[in-house]
Formats: structure tokens, sequence, C-alpha cells
């Protein structure tokens, strides 16, 4: 792949649909929702390309290469994104010419133009009097007491002390099973610990979150033999909900409410009576799943009280202060800095060396530290630049290389050869292999990797035997 | 991840050239504009969860805003029409207001306004002003908050009428306000009327300029040209005027000149000299004048004109 | 010509010295390649590296007066 960043990656979802076969796709793009959600998820210019081409009825595709800009990067950018339409069966191309695959096409236009009796963007459930509605204030309370207890849950390592209480077992299951946690002991044993992954998985931001764990209940879902369509259909029908709307549970499949039952655990749903099934209300984390950012989910001003974006003041002294009394953000803070002492608004710690080794024991990286700390750095630390002291990100580097001082690699050293001659066939024999970890000419010796060990060892024989 | 795109559309809803359009070959009638016109919305809409639009119209005389509707406190637009599970809510918000508002401003118009031309420098200035706003936020509550990134703006203009010339001046401060607020102003030019202001102002922000020459595909027009934002410009192109006509009009008579006069002191345009500028008072020396052609000292141009 | 099997260490020059200290005691190095490349045996690596680590710790002091 070429080396430019962006075109290149899809979205986690996007990812997962290109390794599903075509049809398993097509019968997807038959509900228009999905079609909006998984067109929204593609980066700007295949957007645009899809745009281009989404009303021409044209039987051989078309040639859109001559409104590529001549330049190398928007080449590349545009081939990227042509790449990424192929993948996901939503176009082909041929010799240039680009034509979009009628079952992806058929549904974008009509979601785009509405109508019909797919009923794939949900059936709103009709109350008689918008009085008893629920604000959107304590839909967002909802989710994000949902969602945080289960982080919670995972950094205080399964131990279930404290104000939140464990997430149901569907939730524990599927933490275990995507490897952000394990059990300690058996199976059957309920205690589970975090893992590295699961370190990693906290620093992340809620959006990336989320579909890392849909992700997993994707593939959970096609293990348990349930039709990944229906699973993604109505993820992607939830993602096009309107948030603050009653929905009727009348149109799904059986397999459908058994999901709803799931997402109620997740914080993607809630139910106001918990004894009525034939009705629900999305929250945010549901309606922003389709959107490109988590700015949505961030956005909203309940949030923002909360646990406001920036909270974490870092000084050049390694002293950390961090505005918060959310206990999960203090929870995931414990993680790499020895926490001093508490205040009610306030936790005051410090990095040090032996917190940061601790965290990266727990396999967590030096940039995710840093990254976290830039992320949720206070406003107040905005104002320099870099925003977090040069010094400490430098530190925090350093500890994780004196991790790296030695590095070992298994293999095989080659020595007393004949000649220089032989000393230099066999070498650029084994370096087009990429196989040479370490060579020296003047002693006629080098080290192979363990994997490249034997077709050297052959090449050497069969040398001989000709000879 | 880019920022979210505000798209500020703008009608010229004139009856006169509608009616005309309608019964040309091939023919478009307003209806059928205005239902590709909310498939484009519909797009720009679905390209990203923050998108927004608003939807100006033009009328003779008189400008309107016609979407997002006045009155935001009457959340009425789900108890009213009922949801609908076969359209994505969002679309449904914009489809409901915007047509209703359209047919009401098209059904109050009265026989003796049809003359005047649309008042599209109104209806450009309250884009502008709507975009502004968006742009400066009151700031919010709590000052540790950061305030939500600005939309990348631009405006749309739909065009069916020829130019109005008296509206010059203010049009092309328009232009420059959107130059200075970095808003591009596309062009989709509907008719075949001549419209010189209008290529200036899509050449001077750097937006685009389509005139639809098969009208039967404009909606392919649409979201070839203008659907593509800021960013994704730079990787697929849009066109745009290869000649663009930078004729001005002059202050005194509002008409087109090829030569114009232009006042030393505030660059006023005449298309005869003068002895006074009417805009800034300064007095013109009179060898000056002598030299332009002769003009009296009373002001009044002699008949020997200056334009080619 | 020969072939050995061995795990290739790839180390600073400082950490190669403590690890020729700590071969005088217990030899587990089977060829000194260059300043910054040692063989040594398979079976061996996992005690040096811990071995290594004690060594630097020694050699790590801490601020965090508490």
């Amino acid at each position: 792949m070429s080396g430019t960043s962006q075109p290149d990656q899809l979205p986690p979802i996007h990812s997962f649909l290109t390794t599903r076969p075509q049809t398993t796709l097509s019968r997807l793009y038959a509900r228009p929702s999905a079609c909006l959600a998984v067109f929204r998820l593609l980066d700007d210019v295949a957007r645009q390309i899809v745009m281009s081409l989404l009303w021409l009825d044209s039987k051989t595709g078309v040639d859109l290469t001559a409104w590529v800009s001549p330049s190398e990067t928007a080449r590349k950018h545009y081939t990227a994104a042509v790449l990424g339409l192929v993948r996901l069966h939503i176009a082909k191309e041929g010799s240039g010419r680009i034509l979009i695959l009628p079952a992806f096409q058929a549904g974008l236009r009509r979601a785009l133009t509405g109508g019909g009796e797919h009923r794939s963007f949900g059936v709103p459930y009709l109350t008689a009097g918008g009085k008893d509605q629920m604000t959107t204030e304590q839909l967002d309370d909802y989710a994000l007491e949902r969602w945080e207890s289960i982080l919670h849950f995972m950094v205080s390592s399964g131990s279930s002390i404290g104000r939140v209480p464990p997430p149901s077992n569907a939730v524990i299951y599927l933490l275990r099973r995507s490897g952000l946690m394990a059990s300690i002991g058996g199976e059957r044993n309920p205690d589970s610990r975090i893992t590295s992954q699961g370190f990693q998985f906290l620093l992340e931001d809620s959006h990336t979150q989320l579909w890392d764990l849909l992700l997993q209940y994707l593939a959970m879902s096609e293990d348990q033999g349930r039709d990944l369509v229906e699973v993604i259909g109505f993820l992607f029908m939830l993602g096009s909900m309107q948030l603050g709307q009653e929905y009727s549970t009348e149109n799904l499949s059986d397999t459908q409410k058994v999901m709803l039952q799931d997402f109620l655990d997740y914080g993607l749903i809630y139910r106001r009576d918990p004894e009525d099934h034939t009705r629900f209300y999305p929250t945010r984390l549901a309606t922003t799943l389709t959107s490109t950012s988590s700015l949505a989910f961030t956005s909203s001003k309940h949030e923002k009280a909360a646990s406001s974006e920036g909270f974490i003041i870092l000084e050049t002294n390694y002293r950390l202060y961090a505005y918060t009394e959310n206990p999960l953000q203090i929870a995931v803070l414990n993680l790499f800095i020895t926490l001093h002492s508490r205040f009610e608004n306030l936790v005051v710690g410090r990095l040090t060396r032996e917190s940061i080794k601790g965290a990266l024991a727990n396999g967590i990286t030096a940039d995710q530290i840093i990254s976290y700390l830039t992320v949720h750095a206070h406003p107040m630390m905005h104002k320099n630049n870099p925003i977090l002291p040069v010094t400490v990100q430098d530190q925090i580097r350093l500890w994780e290389l004196e991790n790296n001082r030695l590095q070992s690699d298994n293999g095989y050293l080659y020595e007393d050869f004949n000649s220089q001659g032989d000393f230099d066939l066999v070498l650029s024999y084994a370096k087009q292999l990429d196989v040479v970890l370490w060579e020296s000419r003047e002693k006629r010796k080098m080290f192979v990797r363990e994997d490249g060990h034997e077709n050297v060892r052959e090449f050497i024989r069969r040398r001989a035997e000709a000879s | 991840m880019s920022l979210p795109a505000h798209i500020s559309l703008i009608l010229d809803l004139t009856p006169v050239p509608w009616a005309a359009l309608s019964r040309a070959s091939p023919p478009l009638a307003l209806r059928s504009f205005l239902a590709q016109a909310l498939v484009f919305l519909h797009a720009h809409l679905a390209l990203r969860n923050e998108n927004s639009v608003s939807v100006f119209g033009a009328l003779p005389g008189r400008s309107v805003g016609l979407y997002p509707p006045v009155s935001r406190g009457s959340r009425d637009r789900g108890a009213e029409e009922g949801a609908d599970e076969n359209t994505f809510h969002v679309f449904q918000q914009v489809d409901e207001g915007l047509m209703r508002r359209v047919e009401e401003e098209v059904a109050g118009l009265e026989e003796v306004e049809e003359d005047a031309p649309p008042a599209l420098v109104g209806a450009l200035t309250k884009s502008l002003c709507y975009i502004n706003r968006l742009a400066n936020p009151p700031p919010p509550l709590n000052p540790t908050d950061a305030p939500p990134p600005a939309p990348h703006a631009r405006i749309v203009l739909f065009s069916v009428s020829p130019d109005a010339s008296v509206a010059y001046i203010p049009f092309m401060n328009c232009i420059f306000s959107a130059q200075k607020l970095k808003v591009p102003i596309d062009v989709c030019k509907i008719d075949d009327s001549e419209v010189i202001f209008l290529h200036q102002a899509s050449d001077l922000t750097g937006g685009a300029f389509v005139h639809v020459d098969q009208r039967e595909a404009l909606l392919q027009y649409l979201s070839m040209c203008f659907l593509s934002e800021t960013e994704t410009r730079k990787t697929l192109a849009v066109p745009t005027q290869d000649k663009v006509d930078f004729r001005a009009a002059c202050f005194c008579h509002k008409e087109i000149v090829d030569i114009g006069y232009v006042c030393s002191v505030c660059l006023s345009i005449f298309c005869k000299p003068v002895a006074q500028c009417s805009t800034c008072h300064t007095n013109f020396s009179p060898d000056t004048l002598v030299r332009f052609g002769g003009v009296g000292m009373n002001g009044h141009g002699a008949s020997n004109g200056t334009t080619a | 010509m020969k072939a050995y099997k061995g795990a290739l260490l790839t180390c600073d020059a400082a950490v190669k010295q403590i690890l020729l200290m700590m071969d005088e005691s217990e030899k587990f190095i089977i060829q000194d390649l260059d300043d910054t490349h040692l063989i040594v045996q398979m079976d061996q690596l996992e005690r040096v590296q811990r071995m290594l680590e004690v060594e630097l710790e020694k050699n790590t002091y801490s601020l965090d007066p508490q």
C-alpha cells in the first residue's frame, strides 16, 4: 500500500464488511438505511464519487479520471477511494471506468428520495400526548451511565466494588470474548481481569470504543448463527433514528428483538417500562453510530458538564492536576499516574517512572498515554504549543525505550566461509529473502532469521553440489 | 476529520421565467425543480451528521427565508404529520418545512409584483448574515467549553433571470462580503439569459459556475458539480467559467459599460465624464473633462457618447 | 562453512558491557560479534533478560520522595 496515511484507512465497520461475501452485502444494501449508513462512513472523495455516479443509468460505467486534479496526492487519494468502493462492493471498476453496482445504487437512491415500503428507518411509536416523552437529557444521562458502568467495570478489573453496579453477564461475556478482559481461573469463574488490549481500549474515545465492541458483537452474532444482514441492518437502522423519538418494535425480526435486549445493556437503547417490550428509545450512543466523528456524542451539552472534555493540567515537573470527580476518569488516570491527593473536584498526582513502567507492563504504549493526555488536556493547556510539556513527553518515551534496551531474535549464525566470493553470494541471496539481521564482510559472518534458515541452507547445499 | 459543511441555497422564484421554462423544451417546471433541489439537499445532509442547510428565496421585489423555519419553538413536525418509517428523519424535516413555505410564498405573489426583478441581493444578504451567525455563535455559557467548530459554508445560487444591473453596487458588495467570509458562491444557471455579475460572483469567490445545458439532467449536474465540499474539490475538480466577463455597470444609469470613467478618489464608475462625482462629490478639473471629450460645467454629458 | 543456532541480541554498548560482566559468573555468550551485537544460547535468554532488568534497576534513582 502507498505510504499516505488516511485514504487507505477504512472505518472498522467497513473493514469488517469488506471481508464478507458479495451476496451478503447485496442483501444488506437492499435496506436504504444501511446504504445511507455505509455511504456516510466513507471518506469525502469516495462519497463524492458515489454521488457523481448515483443518478447515471450507464451500463458501462463512467471515466471520472478527467475530473481528478492533476496532482500526485489527488490521484493517490482518488485511487484509494475507488479501491475502497470496489472492496465494499459498492462499485466496480474496469479499464478506468467506474460503475455503481445496482444493489447499492437502488438502495441509496431510495434513501435519498424517500418513500417506498421498506420501513428500514424504524417505525415510530405514536403516543397520544407528547407530555410523557423522554427528554434528550434524560436519555443522555442513561446512556452515559450504562456505558461508563461497562468501562468502570473494566478499569476496576472486574471487582464490582464502588458505586457502579456491574454490567450484565452478556456484556461480561462479550468483553471476555473480545479479549479485552480475561477470566481468572476457569471459564466458569465469574471473576475477570483486564488485559493489555483492554487497557488500550480504555484510552480510546467513546465512538471508537463503541464500534470496537459492536464489531465484536457482530463476530459473536455470526458465530451464533444469526443472520449478519439482520444484525448489521439493525445497527444501521439505529444509527439513522431520531434522538428523543420513541420507536415501536412491531416491524423487527426475532433476531433484532434479541439484539434490542443486548443493546439495552450497552446503553444504546432505553426502555421506559422494562416490562413493555413493544417500544424503545434509541440513545445518543445509537443515533451517532453513523456519524464520522465522535463530535456528535461529545457535543451534548449535558455530557460536557458531567465529564468536561479537557480536565487535565500537566506541568513540566510531572505533576498532574485533573479537574474531575468522575470515578471512571480517575480510574483511567490511575492506570499511569501515581495519585497523591484527592479533593472535591480535583485529583493531584504525578507521572513517575514506576507508574509509567506499570502502565507499560500492562501493554499500554507511551504514545497512547501521550495521546490520552493531549486529548483530555484542560483548555488552559491549549495555550501551550505543543500542548504537553516536551520534557514530559520525551521522558515518557524514554521510559518506554528503557524496556527495549535489549532486543533478541532467534536464528542462525553462519561463519567460516571458504572464500569472500562464497560469502558474498550467500549474503546477496539471503538479502533477497530479507532474512539477514546482522552481517560483517570483514569477519565473513552473518546472522539469518530462524525462518530463513531452511532456504539459505538449501541454497548453500545446491551450490556445493553444483561445484 | 473534516469540518461539518453548510450549504445555503438561493432560489430564484420569479414566476415569469419559471412559466417560460415550464413551456420550453425540454421543460422544467418549478415543482420538478424543487423536487430535484430537495434531493440535492438530502444528499448534502447525508454526507455527514453535522451538515446543515438553509434556503432563501428571491421573489420579485422581496426576498424570504424559506428554511430553517423562523419559529423554532414550535416543534410541530412529528406530532402534526407523523414520522415516516420510510424516510430518514432529517430529510423529512427539510421536506415539509421547505415545500410548505415555497408554496405559501408563490401563492401569495400578487400580479403587480411580477414585473419587478428578483431580489437576489436581498436573498444573498440574508444568506450571508445567516452564515455569519453560524460562524460566530454566541459564546457558550461555560467559558471553559471550546465553542463548536464553525462549519465550512458555501452558497449555491440558482438563477433563472437575467442580470438586474440596477442592483450592481449592492450585488458587488455582497460578493466582497462573501470573499471576506471565505464563502464560495456556486452558480447554477438554468435558463439561457446573460448573467455577467454571477460570473464574477463565482469567479471572485472561487465557486463553480455551471450552465445547465440539458435541463432534464439537472440532478446529475447538482450532485456532480455542486455537492463536493471545499476539501474534496482539491481532489475532484469542479467546472468553473474559463472566460469571465469583468464588465461593470455604471453608477449613474446602471448600465453595463465597456469603457467606463472612474472617479480617481472613490473609484465610482460612470459611463460618461461628469463634472462632479455623485458618490464623493469630488470636483474634477475642467481640463481633464475637456480632454475626455468635453462636458459642460453643468454636469450634463455631451452627445458624443464614449461607450463603444 | 558452519552454522550455529542461537539468539542474536541487539543492544546499546552500555548494556553489552553489563552482559559481558554477567557472563563472567555464568557463561551464556556464544560469540561477541561487535559493539552492539552478541550471540547467546537460546535457552538462557529469559534468565539473562531477568538478570539484566535487575541490574538496570540498581542504576535508576527515583525523584519521587514518597
